[in-house]
Protein backbone atom coordinates (compact mmCIF):
# COMPACT_ATOMS: atom_id res chain seq x y z
CA UNK A 1 0.00 0.00 0.00
CA UNK A 2 2.79 2.38 0.95
CA UNK A 3 4.44 1.48 -2.38
CA UNK A 4 1.33 2.45 -4.26
CA UNK A 5 1.30 5.83 -2.53
CA UNK A 6 5.00 6.30 -3.23
CA UNK A 7 4.29 5.59 -6.91
CA UNK A 8 2.67 9.05 -7.30
CA UNK A 9 5.99 10.70 -6.51
CA UNK A 10 8.10 8.36 -8.65
CA UNK A 11 6.02 8.96 -11.78
CA UNK A 12 6.20 12.74 -11.49
CA UNK A 13 9.60 13.39 -10.02
CA UNK A 14 10.42 15.80 -12.86
CA UNK A 15 7.21 17.73 -12.27
CA UNK A 16 8.03 17.89 -8.58
CA UNK A 17 11.05 20.02 -9.36
CA UNK A 18 8.57 22.69 -10.42
CA UNK A 19 6.60 22.42 -7.21
CA UNK A 20 8.45 25.12 -5.25
CA UNK A 21 8.63 27.56 -8.20
CA UNK A 22 4.88 26.93 -8.57
CA UNK A 23 4.29 28.08 -4.97
CA UNK A 24 6.68 31.01 -5.37
CA UNK A 25 4.76 32.11 -8.47
CA UNK A 26 1.49 32.24 -6.54
CA UNK A 27 3.13 34.07 -3.65
CA UNK A 28 4.63 36.63 -6.04
CA UNK A 29 1.24 37.06 -7.69
CA UNK A 30 -0.01 37.93 -4.22
CA UNK A 31 -2.66 35.22 -4.42
CA UNK A 32 -5.02 34.69 -1.51
CA UNK A 33 -3.64 32.09 0.96
CA UNK A 34 -6.79 29.96 0.54
CA UNK A 35 -6.13 29.77 -3.21
CA UNK A 36 -2.45 28.95 -2.62
CA UNK A 37 -3.24 26.11 -0.20
CA UNK A 38 -5.90 24.80 -2.58
CA UNK A 39 -3.75 24.73 -5.72
CA UNK A 40 -0.69 23.25 -4.01
CA UNK A 41 -2.90 20.46 -2.65
CA UNK A 42 -4.21 19.73 -6.14
CA UNK A 43 -0.71 19.53 -7.61
CA UNK A 44 0.48 15.98 -6.77
CA UNK A 45 -2.78 13.98 -6.82
CA UNK A 46 -4.15 15.47 -10.03
CA UNK A 47 -0.81 15.32 -11.80
CA UNK A 48 -0.67 11.62 -10.88
CA UNK A 49 -4.18 11.06 -12.21
CA UNK A 50 -3.28 12.83 -15.45
CA UNK A 51 -0.28 10.47 -15.81
CA UNK A 52 -2.41 7.42 -15.08
CA UNK A 53 -4.95 8.49 -17.67
CA UNK A 54 -2.33 8.55 -20.41
CA UNK A 55 -1.24 4.93 -20.02
CA UNK A 56 -2.85 1.59 -19.59
CA UNK A 57 -1.70 1.69 -16.01
CA UNK A 58 -4.69 -0.16 -14.59
CA UNK A 59 -3.57 -3.30 -16.41
CA UNK A 60 -0.12 -2.96 -14.86
CA UNK A 61 -1.40 -2.28 -11.33
CA UNK A 62 -3.94 -5.08 -11.47
CA UNK A 63 -1.39 -7.62 -12.58
CA UNK A 64 0.77 -6.79 -9.56
CA UNK A 65 -0.05 -8.36 -6.19
CA UNK A 66 -2.51 -5.68 -5.10
CA UNK A 67 -6.24 -5.91 -4.62
CA UNK A 68 -8.52 -3.43 -6.33
CA UNK A 69 -9.58 -2.11 -2.94
CA UNK A 70 -5.95 -1.34 -2.12
CA UNK A 71 -5.44 0.51 -5.39
CA UNK A 72 -8.38 2.79 -4.64
CA UNK A 73 -7.45 3.15 -0.97
CA UNK A 74 -3.95 4.25 -1.95
CA UNK A 75 -5.44 6.98 -4.13
CA UNK A 76 -7.65 8.35 -1.35
CA UNK A 77 -5.12 7.98 1.46
CA UNK A 78 -2.22 9.15 -0.70
CA UNK A 79 -4.16 12.28 -1.58
CA UNK A 80 -4.48 13.16 2.11
CA UNK A 81 -0.78 12.49 2.70
CA UNK A 82 0.29 14.65 -0.27
CA UNK A 83 -2.20 17.35 0.63
CA UNK A 84 -0.72 17.55 4.14
CA UNK A 85 2.85 17.60 2.82
CA UNK A 86 2.03 20.21 0.15
CA UNK A 87 0.30 22.48 2.62
CA UNK A 88 3.31 22.06 4.92
CA UNK A 89 5.64 23.26 2.17
CA UNK A 90 3.27 26.13 1.37
CA UNK A 91 3.18 27.17 5.03
CA UNK A 92 6.99 27.23 5.16
CA UNK A 93 7.15 29.19 1.91
CA UNK A 94 4.58 31.73 3.06
CA UNK A 95 6.36 32.14 6.39
CA UNK A 96 9.71 32.68 4.66
CA UNK A 97 8.06 35.22 2.37
CA UNK A 98 6.55 37.00 5.41
CA UNK A 99 3.04 36.53 4.09
CA UNK A 100 0.26 36.29 6.62
CA UNK A 101 -2.26 33.49 6.75
CA UNK A 102 -4.52 31.93 9.37
CA UNK A 103 -5.59 28.48 10.47
CA UNK A 104 -9.00 29.34 9.02
CA UNK A 105 -7.41 29.73 5.59
CA UNK A 106 -5.84 26.28 5.88
CA UNK A 107 -9.05 24.66 7.10
CA UNK A 108 -11.10 26.30 4.37
CA UNK A 109 -8.71 25.12 1.62
CA UNK A 110 -8.60 21.60 3.04
CA UNK A 111 -12.40 21.48 2.99
CA UNK A 112 -12.60 22.85 -0.57
CA UNK A 113 -9.88 20.48 -1.76
CA UNK A 114 -11.59 17.44 -0.23
CA UNK A 115 -14.90 18.48 -1.79
CA UNK A 116 -13.38 18.90 -5.23
CA UNK A 117 -11.47 15.60 -4.97
CA UNK A 118 -14.56 13.81 -3.70
CA UNK A 119 -16.49 14.93 -6.75
CA UNK A 120 -13.83 14.31 -9.39
CA UNK A 121 -12.01 11.10 -8.30
CA UNK A 122 -14.89 8.72 -9.10
CA UNK A 123 -15.00 10.20 -12.62
CA UNK A 124 -11.55 8.78 -13.25
CA UNK A 125 -12.91 5.32 -12.58
CA UNK A 126 -16.29 5.73 -14.25
CA UNK A 127 -15.37 7.50 -17.47
CA UNK A 128 -13.22 6.23 -20.28
CA UNK A 129 -9.68 7.62 -20.41
CA UNK A 130 -9.46 10.61 -22.70
CA UNK A 131 -12.85 12.03 -21.72
CA UNK A 132 -11.97 12.70 -18.13
CA UNK A 133 -9.89 15.83 -18.30
CA UNK A 134 -12.34 17.89 -20.41
CA UNK A 135 -15.20 16.82 -18.15
CA UNK A 136 -13.30 17.69 -15.00
CA UNK A 137 -12.50 21.13 -16.48
CA UNK A 138 -16.10 21.67 -17.48
CA UNK A 139 -17.43 20.64 -14.09
CA UNK A 140 -14.89 22.93 -12.43
CA UNK A 141 -16.18 25.91 -14.44
CA UNK A 142 -19.79 24.94 -13.81
CA UNK A 143 -18.98 24.61 -10.12
CA UNK A 144 -17.24 27.99 -9.94
CA UNK A 145 -19.49 29.84 -12.39
CA UNK A 146 -22.82 28.15 -11.84
CA UNK A 147 -22.67 27.68 -8.08
CA UNK A 148 -23.10 31.33 -7.06
CA UNK A 149 -25.74 31.88 -9.76
CA UNK A 150 -27.70 28.93 -8.44
CA UNK A 151 -27.43 30.29 -4.94
CA UNK A 152 -28.76 33.68 -6.08
CA UNK A 153 -31.64 31.94 -7.81
CA UNK A 154 -32.56 30.10 -4.67
CA UNK A 155 -31.88 33.17 -2.57
CA UNK A 156 -35.45 33.65 -1.41
CA UNK A 157 -36.19 30.11 -0.41
CA UNK A 158 -32.78 29.72 1.21
CA UNK A 159 -32.91 33.06 3.00
CA UNK A 160 -33.81 31.48 6.33
CA UNK A 161 -31.12 28.81 6.06
CA UNK A 162 -28.44 31.27 4.96
CA UNK A 163 -29.34 33.57 7.85
CA UNK A 164 -29.09 30.65 10.23
CA UNK A 165 -25.71 29.61 8.87
CA UNK A 166 -24.37 33.16 8.90
CA UNK A 167 -25.33 33.53 12.55
CA UNK A 168 -23.18 30.53 13.52
CA UNK A 169 -19.80 31.24 15.06
CA UNK A 170 -16.87 30.92 12.63
CA UNK A 171 -15.37 27.83 14.32
CA UNK A 172 -18.69 25.96 14.27
CA UNK A 173 -19.13 26.91 10.63
CA UNK A 174 -15.66 25.70 9.68
CA UNK A 175 -15.92 22.50 11.69
CA UNK A 176 -19.29 21.75 10.08
CA UNK A 177 -17.88 22.47 6.62
CA UNK A 178 -14.87 20.22 7.22
CA UNK A 179 -17.09 17.47 8.60
CA UNK A 180 -19.31 17.61 5.51
CA UNK A 181 -16.21 17.56 3.25
CA UNK A 182 -14.78 14.53 5.08
CA UNK A 183 -18.10 12.68 4.90
CA UNK A 184 -18.41 13.37 1.16
CA UNK A 185 -14.78 12.31 0.64
CA UNK A 186 -15.50 9.02 2.42
CA UNK A 187 -18.64 8.45 0.34
CA UNK A 188 -16.63 9.19 -2.78
CA UNK A 189 -14.04 6.59 -1.67
CA UNK A 190 -16.76 3.98 -1.24
CA UNK A 191 -18.28 4.82 -4.63
CA UNK A 192 -14.90 4.60 -6.41
CA UNK A 193 -14.19 1.28 -4.69
CA UNK A 194 -17.47 -0.23 -5.88
CA UNK A 195 -17.01 1.10 -9.41
CA UNK A 196 -13.39 -0.08 -9.65
CA UNK A 197 -14.25 -3.48 -8.21
CA UNK A 198 -16.61 -4.09 -11.17
CA UNK A 199 -14.38 -2.63 -13.84
CA UNK A 200 -13.08 -4.68 -16.76
CA UNK A 201 -9.59 -3.97 -18.05
CA UNK B 1 -1.11 -34.11 -13.32
CA UNK B 2 -1.30 -31.00 -11.22
CA UNK B 3 -3.21 -28.12 -12.83
CA UNK B 4 -1.87 -24.61 -12.21
CA UNK B 5 -4.78 -22.87 -13.91
CA UNK B 6 -8.24 -24.33 -13.80
CA UNK B 7 -11.31 -22.93 -15.56
CA UNK B 8 -14.56 -24.62 -14.66
CA UNK B 9 -17.50 -23.80 -16.89
CA UNK B 10 -16.38 -20.18 -17.32
CA UNK B 11 -18.62 -17.84 -19.26
CA UNK B 12 -18.00 -14.18 -20.01
CA UNK B 13 -20.42 -12.29 -22.21
CA UNK B 14 -19.77 -9.17 -24.26
CA UNK B 15 -21.84 -7.43 -26.88
CA UNK B 16 -21.60 -9.69 -29.92
CA UNK B 17 -18.97 -11.98 -28.40
CA UNK B 18 -18.72 -14.46 -25.57
CA UNK B 19 -16.36 -16.95 -24.03
CA UNK B 20 -18.74 -19.78 -23.24
CA UNK B 21 -18.66 -22.69 -20.80
CA UNK B 22 -14.91 -22.96 -20.93
CA UNK B 23 -13.22 -25.81 -19.10
CA UNK B 24 -9.48 -25.45 -19.30
CA UNK B 25 -6.60 -26.95 -17.35
CA UNK B 26 -3.04 -25.73 -17.65
CA UNK B 27 -0.60 -28.29 -16.30
CA UNK B 28 2.27 -27.53 -13.99
CA UNK B 29 5.81 -27.69 -15.33
CA UNK B 30 4.86 -27.44 -19.01
CA UNK B 31 4.59 -24.88 -21.77
CA UNK B 32 1.08 -24.45 -23.09
CA UNK B 33 0.61 -22.57 -26.33
CA UNK B 34 -2.74 -20.91 -26.79
CA UNK B 35 -3.78 -20.52 -30.40
CA UNK B 36 -6.74 -19.13 -32.24
CA UNK B 37 -7.59 -16.61 -34.92
CA UNK B 38 -7.73 -12.89 -34.21
CA UNK B 39 -10.79 -12.15 -32.12
CA UNK B 40 -11.25 -15.79 -31.07
CA UNK B 41 -11.04 -14.86 -27.38
CA UNK B 42 -7.37 -15.38 -26.53
CA UNK B 43 -6.90 -12.04 -24.78
CA UNK B 44 -10.23 -12.37 -23.01
CA UNK B 45 -9.21 -15.78 -21.67
CA UNK B 46 -5.86 -14.41 -20.50
CA UNK B 47 -7.58 -11.47 -18.81
CA UNK B 48 -9.86 -13.92 -17.02
CA UNK B 49 -6.76 -15.78 -15.81
CA UNK B 50 -5.30 -12.54 -14.49
CA UNK B 51 -8.58 -11.39 -12.91
CA UNK B 52 -8.51 -8.31 -15.13
CA UNK B 53 -11.93 -9.56 -16.16
CA UNK B 54 -14.31 -11.48 -13.96
CA UNK B 55 -16.37 -14.36 -15.25
CA UNK B 56 -20.15 -13.97 -15.41
CA UNK B 57 -20.42 -17.64 -14.52
CA UNK B 58 -18.07 -20.45 -13.56
CA UNK B 59 -14.86 -20.45 -11.60
CA UNK B 60 -11.24 -19.55 -12.25
CA UNK B 61 -8.66 -21.06 -9.90
CA UNK B 62 -4.92 -20.46 -10.08
CA UNK B 63 -2.55 -22.58 -7.95
CA UNK B 64 -5.75 -24.12 -6.59
CA UNK B 65 -6.76 -20.75 -5.11
CA UNK B 66 -9.64 -18.49 -6.00
CA UNK B 67 -9.28 -14.79 -6.74
CA UNK B 68 -12.03 -13.65 -4.39
CA UNK B 69 -9.99 -14.54 -1.30
CA UNK B 70 -6.41 -15.03 -2.51
CA UNK B 71 -5.86 -12.38 -5.19
CA UNK B 72 -2.56 -11.14 -3.75
CA UNK B 73 -1.15 -14.60 -3.05
CA UNK B 74 -1.93 -15.66 -6.62
CA UNK B 75 -0.47 -12.60 -8.30
CA UNK B 76 2.64 -12.81 -6.16
CA UNK B 77 3.42 -16.05 -8.02
CA UNK B 78 2.52 -14.92 -11.57
CA UNK B 79 4.72 -13.07 -14.01
CA UNK B 80 2.58 -11.36 -16.63
CA UNK B 81 3.99 -10.24 -19.96
CA UNK B 82 1.72 -7.69 -21.52
CA UNK B 83 0.49 -7.26 -25.04
CA UNK B 84 1.43 -3.64 -25.67
CA UNK B 85 2.98 -1.07 -23.45
CA UNK B 86 1.42 -0.59 -20.06
CA UNK B 87 4.26 1.40 -18.58
CA UNK B 88 4.42 5.14 -18.14
CA UNK B 89 5.95 6.17 -21.42
CA UNK B 90 8.27 8.89 -20.25
CA UNK B 91 9.75 6.73 -17.52
CA UNK B 92 12.92 4.69 -17.67
CA UNK B 93 13.31 1.09 -16.54
CA UNK B 94 15.00 2.06 -13.30
CA UNK B 95 11.92 4.00 -12.21
CA UNK B 96 9.56 1.32 -13.46
CA UNK B 97 11.53 -1.16 -11.37
CA UNK B 98 10.99 1.14 -8.37
CA UNK B 99 7.25 0.82 -8.89
CA UNK B 100 7.02 -2.86 -9.80
CA UNK B 101 9.77 -4.30 -7.55
CA UNK B 102 8.47 -3.38 -4.09
CA UNK B 103 5.08 -4.86 -4.97
CA UNK B 104 6.57 -8.36 -4.77
CA UNK B 105 7.84 -10.06 -1.66
CA UNK B 106 10.38 -12.11 -3.63
CA UNK B 107 11.68 -9.32 -5.84
CA UNK B 108 15.33 -9.83 -6.76
CA UNK B 109 16.89 -6.55 -7.87
CA UNK B 110 20.21 -8.20 -8.77
CA UNK B 111 18.42 -10.73 -10.97
CA UNK B 112 16.55 -7.92 -12.69
CA UNK B 113 19.78 -6.08 -13.46
CA UNK B 114 21.21 -9.35 -14.75
CA UNK B 115 18.28 -9.81 -17.14
CA UNK B 116 18.46 -6.16 -18.19
CA UNK B 117 22.10 -6.72 -19.06
CA UNK B 118 21.42 -10.00 -20.82
CA UNK B 119 18.61 -8.43 -22.89
CA UNK B 120 20.74 -5.33 -23.51
CA UNK B 121 18.12 -3.04 -22.01
CA UNK B 122 19.21 0.48 -21.08
CA UNK B 123 18.06 1.31 -17.54
CA UNK B 124 18.17 5.07 -17.92
CA UNK B 125 16.44 5.51 -21.24
CA UNK B 126 12.73 6.33 -21.54
CA UNK B 127 10.65 3.25 -22.34
CA UNK B 128 8.87 5.11 -25.13
CA UNK B 129 12.10 5.05 -27.15
CA UNK B 130 12.15 1.21 -26.96
CA UNK B 131 11.30 -0.90 -29.98
CA UNK B 132 8.48 -3.41 -29.71
CA UNK B 133 11.01 -6.18 -29.07
CA UNK B 134 12.74 -4.20 -26.33
CA UNK B 135 9.42 -3.43 -24.65
CA UNK B 136 8.65 -7.11 -24.67
CA UNK B 137 12.06 -7.90 -23.20
CA UNK B 138 11.52 -5.26 -20.51
CA UNK B 139 8.19 -6.78 -19.63
CA UNK B 140 9.75 -10.24 -19.56
CA UNK B 141 12.67 -9.12 -17.39
CA UNK B 142 10.20 -7.72 -14.84
CA UNK B 143 8.13 -10.91 -14.97
CA UNK B 144 11.19 -13.12 -14.39
CA UNK B 145 12.67 -11.14 -11.51
CA UNK B 146 10.33 -12.17 -8.74
CA UNK B 147 10.62 -15.94 -8.97
CA UNK B 148 7.26 -16.34 -10.65
CA UNK B 149 6.09 -19.92 -10.89
CA UNK B 150 3.65 -19.16 -13.68
CA UNK B 151 4.46 -16.94 -16.65
CA UNK B 152 1.48 -15.74 -18.65
CA UNK B 153 2.17 -13.97 -21.93
CA UNK B 154 -0.27 -12.37 -24.33
CA UNK B 155 1.09 -12.56 -27.88
CA UNK B 156 4.75 -12.19 -26.85
CA UNK B 157 6.12 -12.92 -30.30
CA UNK B 158 3.77 -10.67 -32.28
CA UNK B 159 5.65 -7.93 -34.08
CA UNK B 160 9.09 -9.36 -33.25
CA UNK B 161 11.74 -10.03 -35.84
CA UNK B 162 12.61 -13.71 -36.48
CA UNK B 163 15.99 -13.49 -34.75
CA UNK B 164 14.60 -12.14 -31.54
CA UNK B 165 11.69 -14.53 -31.71
CA UNK B 166 14.14 -17.41 -31.80
CA UNK B 167 16.15 -15.90 -28.92
CA UNK B 168 13.01 -15.48 -26.88
CA UNK B 169 11.96 -19.10 -27.42
CA UNK B 170 15.45 -20.30 -26.40
CA UNK B 171 15.23 -18.18 -23.30
CA UNK B 172 11.83 -19.58 -22.42
CA UNK B 173 13.27 -23.06 -22.82
CA UNK B 174 16.07 -22.15 -20.42
CA UNK B 175 13.74 -20.90 -17.72
CA UNK B 176 11.72 -24.12 -17.99
CA UNK B 177 14.71 -26.29 -17.14
CA UNK B 178 14.09 -26.55 -13.41
CA UNK B 179 10.68 -28.12 -14.08
CA UNK B 180 8.98 -25.94 -11.49
CA UNK B 181 7.80 -23.26 -13.87
CA UNK B 182 4.73 -23.19 -16.04
CA UNK B 183 4.33 -21.05 -19.13
CA UNK B 184 1.07 -20.17 -20.82
CA UNK B 185 1.24 -17.99 -23.88
CA UNK B 186 -0.99 -16.96 -26.72
CA UNK B 187 0.21 -16.67 -30.27
CA UNK B 188 -0.95 -16.99 -33.81
CA UNK B 189 2.53 -17.85 -35.07
CA UNK B 190 2.24 -21.61 -34.93
CA UNK B 191 5.90 -22.28 -35.72
CA UNK B 192 6.70 -20.89 -32.23
CA UNK B 193 4.78 -23.78 -30.75
CA UNK B 194 6.45 -26.59 -32.67
CA UNK B 195 9.61 -25.37 -31.05
CA UNK B 196 8.69 -25.18 -27.38
CA UNK B 197 5.08 -26.08 -26.57
CA UNK B 198 4.20 -29.24 -24.65
CA UNK B 199 0.46 -28.59 -24.86
CA UNK B 200 -1.69 -26.80 -27.38
CA UNK B 201 -4.97 -25.18 -26.45
CA UNK B 202 -7.05 -24.02 -29.37
CA UNK B 203 -9.87 -21.51 -29.11
CA UNK B 204 -12.37 -20.63 -31.77
CA UNK B 205 -15.11 -18.02 -31.40
CA UNK B 206 -14.92 -18.14 -27.63
CA UNK B 207 -15.05 -21.93 -27.43
CA UNK B 208 -12.16 -24.16 -26.48
CA UNK B 209 -11.84 -26.65 -29.33
CA UNK B 210 -9.14 -28.77 -27.72
CA UNK B 211 -6.35 -28.77 -25.16
CA UNK B 212 -3.99 -31.63 -25.92
CA UNK B 213 -0.33 -32.50 -25.65
CA UNK B 214 1.61 -31.80 -28.81
CA UNK B 215 2.06 -35.57 -29.26
CA UNK B 216 -1.65 -36.20 -29.02
CA UNK B 217 -2.28 -33.47 -31.56
CA UNK B 218 0.27 -35.06 -33.91
CA UNK B 219 -1.28 -38.51 -33.40
CA UNK B 220 -4.92 -37.52 -33.69
CA UNK B 221 -4.94 -34.94 -36.45
CA UNK B 222 -4.17 -35.71 -40.05
CA UNK B 223 -4.48 -34.16 -43.45
CA UNK B 224 -6.32 -36.48 -45.80
CA UNK B 225 -6.22 -36.35 -49.61
CA UNK B 226 -8.12 -38.51 -52.03
CA UNK B 227 -10.49 -38.67 -54.94
CA UNK B 228 -14.01 -37.30 -54.66
CA UNK B 229 -15.63 -40.75 -54.99
CA UNK B 230 -14.43 -41.56 -51.47
CA UNK B 231 -16.71 -38.93 -50.01
CA UNK B 232 -20.21 -39.74 -48.87
CA UNK B 233 -22.38 -38.79 -45.93
CA UNK B 234 -20.72 -41.37 -43.66
CA UNK B 235 -17.09 -40.81 -44.56
CA UNK B 236 -17.47 -37.03 -44.30
CA UNK B 237 -18.31 -37.48 -40.62
CA UNK B 238 -14.66 -38.33 -40.07
CA UNK B 239 -13.60 -34.85 -41.08
CA UNK B 240 -13.48 -31.53 -39.34
CA UNK B 241 -13.73 -29.83 -42.72
CA UNK B 242 -13.45 -30.88 -46.35
CA UNK B 243 -12.13 -28.78 -49.22
CA UNK B 244 -13.20 -30.04 -52.66
CA UNK B 245 -11.41 -29.34 -55.91
CA UNK B 246 -11.87 -30.74 -59.43
CA UNK B 247 -9.07 -33.22 -58.87
CA UNK B 248 -10.09 -34.45 -55.46
CA UNK B 249 -10.51 -33.45 -51.83
CA UNK B 250 -8.34 -32.34 -48.98
CA UNK B 251 -9.70 -32.67 -45.46
CA UNK B 252 -8.70 -32.55 -41.82
CA UNK B 253 -9.49 -35.42 -39.52
CA UNK B 254 -9.22 -35.46 -35.76
CA UNK B 255 -9.14 -39.26 -35.68
CA UNK B 256 -6.30 -40.50 -37.85
CA UNK B 257 -6.64 -44.17 -36.83
CA UNK B 258 -10.30 -44.47 -37.71
CA UNK B 259 -9.72 -42.65 -40.99
CA UNK B 260 -6.97 -45.12 -41.85
CA UNK B 261 -9.30 -48.01 -41.07
CA UNK B 262 -12.03 -46.61 -43.29
CA UNK B 263 -9.97 -45.55 -46.30
CA UNK B 264 -7.01 -47.92 -46.13
CA UNK B 265 -4.70 -47.28 -49.05
CA UNK B 266 -7.34 -45.33 -51.00
CA UNK B 267 -6.48 -41.99 -49.36
CA UNK B 268 -3.20 -40.31 -48.48
CA UNK B 269 -2.93 -39.30 -44.84
CA UNK B 270 -0.21 -36.90 -43.78
CA UNK B 271 0.69 -35.21 -40.54
CA UNK B 272 -1.33 -32.01 -40.10
CA UNK B 273 0.58 -28.91 -39.06
CA UNK B 274 -0.92 -26.63 -36.42
CA UNK B 275 -1.59 -24.17 -39.18
CA UNK B 276 -3.57 -26.82 -41.08
CA UNK B 277 -5.54 -27.56 -37.94
CA UNK B 278 -6.29 -23.89 -37.34
CA UNK B 279 -7.18 -23.30 -40.98
CA UNK B 280 -9.54 -26.23 -41.37
CA UNK B 281 -11.14 -25.85 -37.96
CA UNK B 282 -11.83 -22.18 -38.58
CA UNK B 283 -13.50 -23.05 -41.86
CA UNK B 284 -15.49 -25.88 -40.36
CA UNK B 285 -18.68 -23.89 -39.87
CA UNK B 286 -18.61 -22.75 -43.50
CA UNK B 287 -19.49 -26.35 -44.26
CA UNK B 288 -22.44 -26.46 -41.90
CA UNK B 289 -24.06 -23.28 -43.18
Amino acid sequence: MFNLIKRDVIIQKKQLLLFVPFIVFFILMDAHPVLIFLVVSLYVPFNALAFDEKTNVNVLLNSLPYTRKQIIASRYLGTIVYMAASIGVAIISLTLAHQSFTVTHVALSVGLFLLFSAMTFPLFYVLKPGYIFPIVMLSFFLFVGGGPALLRLMDDSLQGLIQFVMDLPMTTLLTGFLAVAIILYSISWAVSSVVYERKAF
Amino acid sequence: MEPVIEFTNVTKQFKGFAVENMDLQVNKGFVTGFIGANGAGKSTTIKLMMNLLRPDEGEVRVFGLDYATHEKAIKERIGFVYDGNVFYEGMNLKDIQRIVGPAYRHWDGALFRQYAEQFELPLNKAVKTFSKGMQMKASLALALSHQAELIIMDEPTAGLDPIFRRELLDLLQDIMLDGERTIFFSTHITSDLDRIADYIAFIKKGKLMFNQSIHEVAENYGLVRGSLELLDRDTEKLFVHVDRTASGFEALTSDVRKTEDVFGEAAVIERASLEDIMYFTNRSDVQHV
